[in-house]
């Protein structure tokens, strides 16, 4: 790894946005190859940083900060990027569902998801089945992700698949599901793919499902 | 028969969240049983696992012939009661997600309030006095200034100010989806000053504020015992060995091994 490529890893685990966004910067001056930037710079930063978050050596605000500097360096490389034909993860339908409206996990997931490769198309929160389906017919997305906090609007994740399924298309995306009270028990009892107990987790989940 | 060798007045043990504490004493005081009440703090509910510990440790210390039963003063909080064991004795908790349902006396009613707004801040009195800045209800924001102040200092110092900043804005954004708070009236002594208190917050945070009523109907049929004729659908009773489990559906809650 070149030493400015690692300087860019340092400072995204650190979470210095500032920091990235002008080594990034500088690499692309330089002529540094952008996917190499992305992925031993920028993915594998992202991967540190949800090991040491398993490990308990970090907690949400360091991965919050660290997901922000890896997005702010991320705006400067998009455009390098597609020159360089780097190819995406996956396509990735989020939102919080209906009813619920606590979304740092959500968050936390996409920007993780966002640093391991894939594309994001966040829904946001209070996310009714209909509009799951409609975004997961027309972005063509691989992956539909739900999250809810509340116990009161975890029914709504079993809704949704069920809209899913009535809109002919729940054998054409994989359904993945996080929260506080959610459980790998109840992703299967509604028939979800995959469960994820964390951010860092939930990269590894839709890793598996986009394969 | 729900309870072996029936005694009148029964002996029971309520244990319960302080934020119901005037509630829970009330009806105790007005039972036809003899009660017993067991306080746990509301800041516990921010970690389901220590509460859960707590109350199961609680539930397999109450024994007979001290007590004929344990009464439950909770909803599925968090999942925190999911998992808990009736010991040697029954153990009788109502079908609640959370204690808005209790304040509010029942499930279907918080369920209109939930599906009508969603973006609600409840309050009540005990909730409000009993506020030691251990836990919040759902997010960090529900403590008082001074400990976001505490939090903040803490970010600058680790992280620095622009990263203080952002997390700041990304923790606290919850309550920009917030449109409502409201304070629930037990009726119960002179909220005067803490509806005043939760007023004062919800203008500061930019939402509407309502006062409703409440309605201590749950809370007093499961300290007089109006189980005890058959759990019905607002209460589940578990026999020694049986354990709570979330059901995913408009019970709430529901047993393993099922009743026979």
């Amino acid at each position: 790894m070149s030493e400015i490529v690692k300087e860019i890893y340092d400072s995204v685990v650190d979470g210095q946005s500032a920091v990235v966004q002008q080594k990034v910067t500088e690499a692309l001056k330089a002529g540094e190859n952008p996917a190499v930037i992305l992925n031993d710079g920028m993915i594998a930063a992202m991967a540190e940083v949800g090991q040491r978050f398993e490990a308990g050596d970090f907690f949400v605000p360091e991965m919050l900060i660290a997901a922000r500097a890896m997005k702010s360096g991320m705006a400067l490389l998009k455009p390098h990027l597609a020159l360089a034909d780097v190819k995406s993860a996956g396509k990735v339908v989020i939102g919080t569902v209906k009813g619920d409206l606590h979304d740092i996990g959500k968050n936390l997931v996409a920007m993780m998801l966002e640093g391991a490769g894939f594309e994001i198309k966040d829904l946001g929160t209070d996310v009714t089945p209909e509009k799951f389906v409609s975004e997961a017919q027309t972005s063509g997305a691989q992956i539909v992700a739900m999250s809810a906090l509340l116990t009161t609007t975890m029914p709504n994740m079993k809704t949704t698949v069920e809209a899913l399924k009535a809109a002919g298309i729940r054998d054409t995306v994989k359904v993945m599901i996080g929260g506080a009270p959610v459980t790998d028990a109840y992703a299967q009892q509604i028939g979800a793919d995959g469960y994820a107990a964390d951010a860092s987790r939930a990269v590894a989940v839709a890793k598996l499902l986009a394969a | 028969m729900v309870i072996e060798n029936f005694r009148k007045p029964l002996r029971l043990l309520c244990i319960g969240c302080e934020v119901l504490a005037r509630p829970v004493y009330l009806c105790a005081a007005q039972s036809p049983h003899i009660i017993d009440v067991e306080l746990v703090k509301r800041g516990l509910h921010d970690q389901p696992a220590d509460l859960r510990s707590l109350l199961q440790n609680k539930i397999d210390n109450a024994q007979s012939p001290a007590y004929d039963a344990v009464l439950l003063a909770y909803g599925l909080c968090g999942q925190a009661t999911a998992g808990l064991i009736a010991g040697k004795l029954p153990v009788v908790i109502p079908r609640a997600h959370d204690c808005i349902t209790l304040f509010l006396g029942s499930r279907q009613r918080y369920q209109g309030q939930f599906e009508n707004k969603p973006g609600t801040y409840w309050y009540a009195q005990d909730y409000i006095q009993r506020d030691d800045g251990s836990g919040s209800a759902l997010s960090m924001g529900s403590g008082t200034d001074t400990d976001l102040q505490a939090v903040y200092d803490e970010y600058v110092e680790k992280y620095g100010k622009d990263n203080a900043d952002y997390l700041m804005e990304v923790m606290g954004a919850w309550q920009s989806h917030y449109q409502r708070a409201v304070y629930i009236d037990m009726g119960i002594g002179d909220g005067a000053a803490v509806e005043a208190r939760a007023q004062a917050e919800a203008t500061r945070r930019g939402w509407v504020f309502e006062r409703m009523a409440g309605d201590m109907v749950l809370i007093r049929r499961l300290i007089s015992g109006d189980w005890l004729t058959g759990p019905g659908d607002d209460f589940l009773v578990l026999q020694p060995g049986q354990q709570v489990v979330m059901t995913y559906d408009e019970n709430v809650i529901g047993c393993i091994p099922p009743a026979i």
